[in-house]
């Protein structure tokens, strides 16, 4: 069942969606738009291509208390932060983003320790998809078969037209939340047709496309290839590429202590950085910055789909889109497939 | 669902100064909580990360046997902020513990063969943990012939130098020990530790050896052992890496396809030739 409101009236729903729990919605920061912790209905906007960073800050927060102690005599006086078990929603994802957190999913809840703060934010979250009506040329979401109008993983599927804003459920989480918001007009049949000739009409939106075949299998031939280097050589290092996406998920664990009272923090880390590996004993196994690009690539392109059995790559386009020097991850991937496959005639 | 971030209290009982440098020190702690010592079960390989608040969290190999009831042991380097803070703590102080983490020694694979452990320096301290393991009373007839083959550079770097003289006396364990360059005290063996293999010559025939300790020791060791005849796969290290969670999820410890933290730290040298040579 379709549900629709006014574009105009988008204030009306975030309300009614804060009243539902926390809410995650995007909104316009000194960096573009980027999810928040809405405190305010009026900061909300639909008005983007894609947010600045993905959707993770909603489940793996930049910074994530874990534990509070303060420090004694003896040692310290410790006590876990709780994972969050509090209903939450995140409004206005795109497709491509979405499918990020089931890849997510596998590494945080997947075989062995399962990290309770990822999980228990995961079971407790009702997502709203929001469809792509346009294509921006870096993306490449469609290399991994995500459509532009995708409601895999999504609970609730929205898509703008003309002026409307048409929601409509694709679980149960999804159909007891659109049962419970109040403001939302029940659609007309007119209204049923326009959302699905939206769905289809965004399914005919083409991203570019890369070729991932084989790609993880053939990626570990060209390790020690030259190719690196000359793939890195214009890396910053800034690590921006790992800030705005929605798959990596690295992070630090650090204390925070002020006068006798602190905390343990879970951060967000980048293996774009040379510290990031670096041992006490002064060891590091990658100092070189064609080390660190080998392993963002081969980290999400291969080792992952040997651990997860999927690529860490949703083709969100936005490591290409923020990278200072233009590197682009796509075009590293097609590369390094060709090279590795004549490195195999070669050797044949 | 219990939190693997959140860490055990434990008691430093004894601190024990290993060597002459003074900057390797070995740590007993005991658990405050009775249920945290029952949950804690380990075998011999894996590790623990020691937490100190305000401070932070570092990797450290258990060098107790779960054999040793009542207690853990940690031998520890100074080198870092945390190993220094603690190296700093007096006896009684409060710290904590999470694990135990990772893989341990091939215990299973071990059963029935014989076991050449080779040590050098300070990287000995899971070794002795599976040392003390396999000697322990019920565990030793589980085992063929153990050979225990340790170096350091002095005398005064050997670390466990009351039970290496302990193992020496038993008859249960052949022990060579040695030092890079002796003193005027030094009455045992000279030489390096890839000399001392060569020299001991261990049959490759039912045996696995266990090799810990610097790179430049593996680097002279390994030829010995290939030419004695070891495989790949009867030849087991212990791969040290920066850490942070300890259970796969940071992705610090990355290598290859494999998690130092959960896929090891304990791998043969055939899964290690499958890797990317980046540790």
């Amino acid at each position: 069942m379709v549900k629709k409101i006014e574009h105009d009236r988008i204030q009306e729903i975030i309300a009614a969606l804060m009243e539902k729990g926390i809410l995650y919605a995007p909104v316009e920061d000194e960096e573009g738009v980027n999810f928040h912790l809405v405190d305010d209905p009026a900061r909300v906007t639909l008005d983007f291509y894609n947010t600045v960073q993905g959707p993770k800050c909603a489940f793996f927060p930049q910074t994530e208390e874990l534990i509070r102690y303060r420090m004694t005599h003896e040692g310290a006086d410790a006590a876990e932060v709780e994972p969050d078990e509090s209903p939450q929603v995140l409004f206005g994802v795109r497709p491509c983003d979405v499918r990020s957190l089931a890849i997510m999913d596998e590494l945080f809840c997947g075989g062995g320790i399962v990290d309770p703060y990822w999980k228990n934010r995961r079971d407790n979250t009702t997502i709203i998809a929001y469809a792509f009506d346009t294509v921006d040329t870096v993306d490449f979401y469609g290399s991994f078969g995500i459509g532009a109008a995708d409601d895999t993983g999504a609970d609730i599927l929205m898509v703008k037209v003309d002026g409307d804003l048409l929601l409509d459920a694709r679980t149960e989480k999804g159909t007891a939340l659109l049962a419970a918001l109040d403001g939302l007009d029940e659609a007309a049949a007119e209204d049923e047709k326009r959302f699905a000739a939206a769905v289809e009409g965004a399914g005919a939106l083409e991203t570019r496309r890369i070729d991932t075949d084989c790609v993880a299998r053939d990626l570990p031939g060209i390790f020690d290839s030259e190719f690196w280097q000359t793939e890195a050589a214009p890396c910053l290092n800034c690590g921006v590429c790992t800030f705005v996406c929605p798959t990596c998920h690295c992070f630090d664990i650090t204390d925070e202590t002020l006068f006798s009272k602190g905390r343990r923090v879970k951060t967000w880390d980048s293996c774009m950085f040379t510290d990031f590996t670096l041992h006490a004993s002064g060891h590091n196994p990658r100092t070189k910055k064609h080390q660190r690009l080998r392993q963002r690539v081969n980290h999400k392109f291969s080792y992952y789909v040997t651990n997860c059995d999927v690529i860490s790559c949703v083709g969100c386009g936005r490591c290409t889109r923020f990278c200072p020097v233009n590197i682009d991850i796509a075009g590293i991937v097609e590369r390094a497939r060709k090279r590795a496959s004549s490195q195999q005639i070669n050797n044949q | 669902m219990k939190n693997p971030y959140m860490p055990m209290p434990v008691t430093i009982e004894t601190i024990i100064t290993e060597v002459d440098t003074d900057d390797i020190k070995t740590f007993r702690v005991v658990f405050d909580r009775e249920e945290d010592a029952v949950a804690f079960q380990y075998l011999p390989g894996q590790f623990a990360e020691m937490s100190l608040y305000g401070t932070g969290e570092s990797p450290i190999g258990i060098a107790s046997s779960p054999t040793d009831e009542g207690y853990l042991e940690f031998t520890v380097q100074k080198a870092g902020m945390v190993t220094s803070e603690l190296h700093g703590s007096d006896e009684g102080r409060t710290i904590g513990i999470r694990g135990p983490l990772g893989n341990t020694w091939p215990l299973e694979y071990l059963k029935g063969k014989n076991v050449v452990v080779v040590g050098g320096g300070f990287a000995f301290t899971t070794l002795r943990s599976l040392t003390r393991y396999m000697l322990d009373g019920g565990n030793r007839q589980r085992f063929e012939n153990i050979t225990v083959i340790y170096g350091a550079r002095t005398p005064g770097l050997l670390i466990y130098k009351d039970e290496l003289a302990a193992w020496e006396k038993r008859d249960d364990v052949e022990t060579y020990i040695t030092v890079d360059q002796g003193d005027e005290n030094w009455q045992g063996r000279e030489g390096f530790v890839p000399t001392i293999c060569t020299e001991v010559a261990p049959s490759s025939n039912n045996t696995v050896a266990v090799i810990c300790g610097p790179p430049i020791m593996i680097r002279f060791t390994l030829p010995v052992f290939f030419d004695l005849g070891f495989s790949k796969e009867n030849i087991y290290t212990s791969l040290e890496m920066r850490m942070k969670c300890g259970f796969g999820k940071c992705g610090r410890c990355n290598v290859g396809s494999k998690y130092v933290c959960k896929d090891g730290p304990v791998f043969s040298l055939a899964e290690l030739d499958a890797l990317t040579p980046e540790y």
